[in-house]
């Protein structure tokens, strides 16, 4: 589903961020990407969404080679791959079905969106995934009025509402308290196997990625330091991805 | 050897601690003095002379003596003039407001499509601003002739940059996660903006527009001074005839005209906040 093929990204400065980084995520799979600060971890979830341009290399979603789009094209392109953040970033004065129903803004037309507002129908899909993430109670609600982990809900649902084909998040979980945190992991294992989605998971707390992950992939200045199984890796493994982080 | 109050020796300032101690003291005495003197040439420069204050008070109380009772036979005459008023500073404001938005879009740095829109954008706000209303509606008077629209013309320009300004301003503080989140998510740059931007701004700019149309009651107020209409205009005249009791009662609709807008505007603004 989502395939990464020799990325590379070296920053104006000539610092390497990335180096001929490779990676697949199928669909179903959950994929959890470890690493100290500043190892790249975000840098490779922004090279993905095309926020930044990689130096080298190919990102393919299915047939679709990403590095190779440009400007509506690859708006179209992003409409199969969501992103949800350590922040919802959700309107906050909006209410929670609106900004739901803002996941499929791309799907529809410009005139119809702005000046008619989505169709019936598709607000009735967005209700279908508040329904999903356990929030149908609170669709009317303002977004502004939820705590943190009913937010990042929200943003989960809304990224259904994209209905894409690869979900991508940038360490949802590190403003949640632990609880919420277990929530949101069990929710994106859950909406991986049921929905068929590939997820790729930037996360900073390990237990979470030994109890949720298909696989986890360990990433030390830029490179990849292994890809396993969650079962084959080991405390030691990934004790030596923060080592230099202490030093 | 000293004790301090709590029984323990105080400690003795070294050579250098204490000049500098000594310099600070020096430095605070000069800027005291130094604000004494504005303050003082402040007087001279406006001519301050309190006495002339104390010896033509019966003067101001001889037009209050001849101003009272205010004449409400003349309300029926001061409604058209009132509702003129009102509605220059509604004029105004709705032309400020809508030329204010997409300008305040171009000098947002956060929104701006080029350097060049933002550096013409702040220009457009800035000249606008600095040049005072009742020079625009001097302005104006001249162009179009004496009446309400010239009025309503010059407050627009004018709000023009005070809106233009803090719409920009507010653009620039707004919390750009969730426009980022839209973007990625496929939506084109215009849905981004009906449905991520004016959701996010809507209540922030309603608000400074109330208080804009508060501000520019006021302003409308005066703008007849200079022929531009409204019941400054009737004010100036009766003013001028020596008609004090319909001064009063002019005055009086004033005061309502100006604390009503403001309790409103104030009313609305605490809703949408």
């Amino acid at each position: 589903m989502l395939r990464v093929r020799g990325l590379s990204l070296r920053y104006p400065n000539g610092k390497l961020a990335l180096s001929d980084f490779e990676l697949t995520v199928e669909a179903g799979e959950l994929v959890v990407v470890l690493g100290g600060n500043g190892s790249g971890k975000s840098t490779l979830l922004r090279c993905i969404t095309r926020t930044l341009k990689p130096s080298a290399g190919e990102i393919w979603l299915g047939q679709t080679n990403l590095c190779a789009l440009e400007g509506e094209k690859l708006r179209r392109a992003r409409l199969e791959l969501a992103m949800i953040w350590q922040h919802a970033s959700l309107v906050r004065r909006s209410t929670v079905l609106a900004n739901v129903a803002t996941g499929a803004l791309g799907r529809h037309s410009t005139l119809r969106t702005v000046f008619g507002g989505l169709p019936a129908a598709e607000l009735d899909a967005a209700r279908g995934y508040l329904g999903d993430v356990g929030l149908a109670d609170l669709a009317e609600q303002r977004a502004g009025t939820l705590s943190g982990g009913q937010a990042q809900r929200v943003a989960i649902a809304r990224s259904l509402a994209q209905r894409p084909r690869v979900l991508l998040a940038d360490e949802p979980v590190a403003s949640l308290d632990p609880e919420a945190a277990e929530d949101i992991m069990r929710l994106l294992q859950r909406l991986a196997r049921s929905e068929r989605l590939a997820v790729l998971c930037v996360l900073h707390q390990v237990e979470l990625a030994y109890a949720y992950a298909d696989r986890v992939i360990g990433i030390r200045d830029g490179r990849i330091a292994f890809d396993l199984p969650r079962s084959q890796v080991s405390r030691e493994a990934v004790h030596r991805l923060y080592i230099h982080e202490a030093a | 050897m000293s004790l301090d109050i709590a029984g323990r020796p105080a400690p003795r300032l070294s050579g250098a601690d204490a000049w500098r101690r000594a310099l600070t003291t020096a430095v605070h005495c000069v800027l005291a003095l130094l604000g004494i003197a504005i303050v003082v040439q402040a007087l001279i420069v406006v001519e301050a002379r309190p006495q002339d204050l104390i010896t033509g008070i019966h003067g101001m109380a001889d037009i209050i003596w001849r101003a009272m009772p205010p004449d409400f036979s003349k309300l029926p005459a001061a409604a058209w003039p009132t509702l003129q008023t009102l509605d220059i500073a509604l004029f105004g404001t709705m032309v400020g407001i809508v030329i204010a938005v997409p300008l305040a879009l171009l000098a947002a740095a956060n929104m701006t499509p080029s350097r060049y829109a933002y550096y013409a954008a702040r220009a457009i706000i800035g000249f606008t601003r600095a040049v005072p209303d009742l020079v625009w509606a001097l302005l104006f008077v001249t162009a179009v002739g004496l009446g309400p629209f010239p009025g309503g013309l010059a407050l627009g320009v004018h709000s023009v940059g005070m809106l233009g300004r803090l719409f920009a301003e507010t653009i620039e503080q707004m919390d750009m996660a969730p426009i980022h989140a839209l973007e990625l998510t496929g939506a084109r740059r215009i849905q981004v903006f009906s449905h991520g931007i004016i959701p996010t701004l809507l209540p922030s700019l309603l608000g400074i527009s109330l208080y804009r149309l508060d501000e520019n009651i006021r302003s409308s107020l005066v703008l007849g001074f200079v022929g531009a209409g409204g019941i400054g205009f009737q004010l100036l005249t009766a003013m001028n005839l020596f008609q004090y009791q319909e001064v009063s009662l002019l005055l009086i609709i004033i005061f309502v005209i100006v604390l009503g807008a403001e309790r409103l505007s104030a009313a609305l603004r605490e809703r949408l906040a």
